[in-house]
């Protein structure tokens, strides 16, 4: 199973702060992301960063998911 | 003594902030605070509360690097940042940065390098509450 977490902004796009997704040997965050988006294409508009088990990781990376990963859809952050 | 990096739901006090740097060593020569506070209006708008949502276990580990990168960088005798989550009311406190050095430079520039930091690297999103509606806030550079 792979936990997409979303927060902020997003989540309220989405409607949800978790989504879980069946895992697949060789899935990666690129592919969940085209997967959700095509479900929640507003949320995804906006989001701009991406974490992996609280990692950030570029669009270049390519590296196939953990079964049990959390995978975290962000917008632009704006605290302070 | 509280933790020198926390994100939490209730107020801080800034006296306990800085008493509990100036607490750490004798050779503190400095201290500058950076104290973010909720405006009571922005865009021309009434704004009565601010809510903030965090994915806090990473906004926790980033506030904690930006404290020890911030300690290293500036040759800081100690830092802390404070962060409130949830529903903030106008006039009310949001973010505590405080950095204390031998003298006066080092702790200005690590202060207003820390919050800058935290604006850009901290995964935290604010919205502000008014009469006509709620807008999450796009970040401003």
């Amino acid at each position: 199973m792979i936990r997409a977490l979303f927060f902020g902004p997003v989540a309220e796009r989405v409607g949800a702060r978790q989504i879980e997704v069946d895992f697949r040997p060789g899935l990666t965050w690129r592919a969940l992301r085209d997967q959700l988006a095509a479900l929640h294409s507003e949320a995804f508009e906006i989001v701009s960063i991406v974490a992996v088990d609280g990692r950030r990781v570029a669009e270049s990376d390519a590296a196939p998911l953990r079964d049990g990963a959390e995978v975290v859809f962000m917008s632009a952050f704006s605290g302070g | 003594m509280s933790d020198a990096v926390r994100l939490q739901l209730e107020d801080f006090s800034l006296d306990a902030e800085i008493s509990a740097l100036r607490a750490t060593s004798k050779r503190v020569g400095g201290i500058a605070v950076f104290l973010g506070c909720a405006r009571d209006f922005s865009e021309g708008r009434e704004v009565a509360q601010i809510g903030f949502d965090a994915y806090e276990a990473m906004a926790l580990a980033e506030l904690q690097n930006l404290r020890a990168e911030a300690v290293s960088r500036f040759t800081l005798i100690d830092a802390r940042i404070v962060h409130r989550l949830g529903v903030v009311e106008a006039g009310e406190n949001i973010v505590l940065v405080a950095a204390a050095a031998e003298h006066r430079a080092p702790a200005l520039e690590a202060c207003r390098w820390l919050i800058d930091e935290l604006k850009a690297r901290a995964p935290i999103w604010k919205k502000e509450i008014t009469p006509a509606g709620d807008a999450w806030v796009t970040p401003h550079p």
